[in-house]
């Protein structure tokens, strides 16, 4: 891992592929936090990056804060707080909207 | 499938298929052949008779027996010693010789390959020195119904597939092969599927279009998957994507047996390959691939395609 940016967040997790270069690597880690709490908000949980590094500090409604190292992490800490895994297929997701393509 | 470009890993092939599919016979014969040039073998027996490697000796860069059970669960961690070994022993090579280098893993009959690519993506030293570059598993259509009817197990490795050979194809009638053919591409529509007698390639006839097995459910394997295949909009971009996928794994991994394609992103074409719950790290592309970009396939059960695309039509349009 890289000390000045922290990347890459673990040998080969995969969501970290598809940018090559430090400045789109920051874009994407707050665009991606901008997407996961569209994911994360029905549930009672906010994520935001760190500030430092690569990973998501994820806030939940229990008032706890954790910081996370990737995405994977955010699945699994989010599932043993709810008790169930996030599905983006739970018909709160699948009813909103027509497919379009 | 497009080629990725050599990035010094070492390339293994997963050879699988269900007991006494003719996975030795057909190795030896693509080894004699030099499909897989001068390749380490590994060969994994869940039950102790060790046999195969002096078949495959001779016609092998070296052989590597895994006898203390089966790679994909009580053998795991033998599997994971071997390869790291190979690893370190290609790493000492000259640059012009890791070019070549491959290794081929024949499974137990007994052994998932989803499981074994899961156990190198797992392993934070295989996962840097490890390409793999196809799964192949081999289905005896002699056997291929009663296996498929009763047998979890065989389902799966079909599955696991990017390769499908049929073997023992010249004792079964054409309308019985039709219909093996039929439940196979089922099963897995993605898989390219060929076939063998005695390892040798042997050209399918063309077959009557007839419907496949109807498979009884299993009670560890559920319903029959089923491929969707999305095209991705223009307006998703790689960060929303790679959110949605990720959580979509997390959550349905069990059920989403395949996710395969292309997408593209800053850095170039991506292909992604999940096997459930295990994404391969993503491969970048040459340029060419683009034209196939953004075309997603996702073959799995417990789930309906269209609830896909409005899922993650949702999450792109906020």
């Amino acid at each position: 891992m890289c000390n000045a940016c922290g990347f890459p967040t673990r040998p080969g997790h995969w969501t970290d592929a598809g940018v090559d270069n430090a400045g789109e690597r920051l874009r994407l880690q707050i665009r991606r936090a901008q997407i996961l709490n569209r994911l994360l908000n029905g549930y009672g949980f906010k994520a935001r990056p760190p500030g430092h590094g690569p990973g998501f500090a994820l806030s939940s409604f229990s008032g706890r804060t954790t910081l996370l190292p990737d995405l994977e992490a955010v699945w699994q800490d989010a599932a043993q707080q709810l008790g169930h895994p996030i599905d983006p297929l739970d018909p709160r997701f699948t009813t909103a909207a027509e497919p379009n393509s | 499938m497009i080629a990725p470009p050599e990035d010094g890993r070492l390339r293994l092939t997963i050879l699988g298929g269900y007991l006494g599919s003719g996975k030795t016979t057909w190795l030896r014969h693509q080894l004699y052949e030099g499909a897989f040039g001068k390749a380490h073998i590994l060969i994994n027996e869940a039950a102790e008779t060790p046999v195969d490697d002096t078949l495959l000796a001779s016609q092998s860069a070296g052989v590597t027996m895994l006898s203390g059970g089966c790679a994909c669960c009580t053998g795991k961690d033998d599997l994971v010693i071997a390869l790291q070994a190979l690893c370190d022993a290609h790493s000492r090579h000259k640059s012009e010789d890791r070019q070549t280098a491959q290794i081929v893993l024949e499974t137990s009959g007994l052994a998932d390959p989803a499981a074994i690519l899961d156990a190198i993506q797992q392993d934070s030293v295989l996962v840097h020195h490890i390409r793999v570059a196809e799964i192949i598993v081999l289905v005896d259509a002699m056997n291929a119904e009663e296996q498929l009817r009763t047998e979890h197990l065989g389902r799966a490795q079909i599955e696991a597939a990017d390769r499908i050979i049929l073997t023992k194809v010249d004792t079964v009638p054409d309308a019985g092969l039709a219909t093996v053919v039929a439940t196979v591409r089922h099963l897995n529509p993605a898989a390219r599927i060929e076939a063998a007698v005695k390892g040798e390639p042997f050209a399918l006839p063309d077959l009557p279009a007839v419907p496949p097995y109807d498979l009884p459910r299993i009670s560890d394997g559920g319903e029959p998957i089923q491929p969707t295949k999305i095209d991705i909009p223009d307006d998703v971009d790689w960060a929303t994507f790679s959110i949605w996928l990720s959580a979509l794994i997390y959550a349905r991994g069990d059920d989403l047996v395949r996710v395969k394609g292309v997408f593209d992103t800053p850095a170039g074409p991506l292909l992604l390959q999940a096997v459930r719950k295990s994404v391969q790290p993503p491969e970048l592309l040459p340029p060419e691939a683009a034209q196939r970009q953004n075309q997603i396939v996702f073959i799995g059960r417990g789930y309906k395609g269209d609830d896909l695309r409005r899922s993650l039509d949702y999450f792109t349009r906020g």
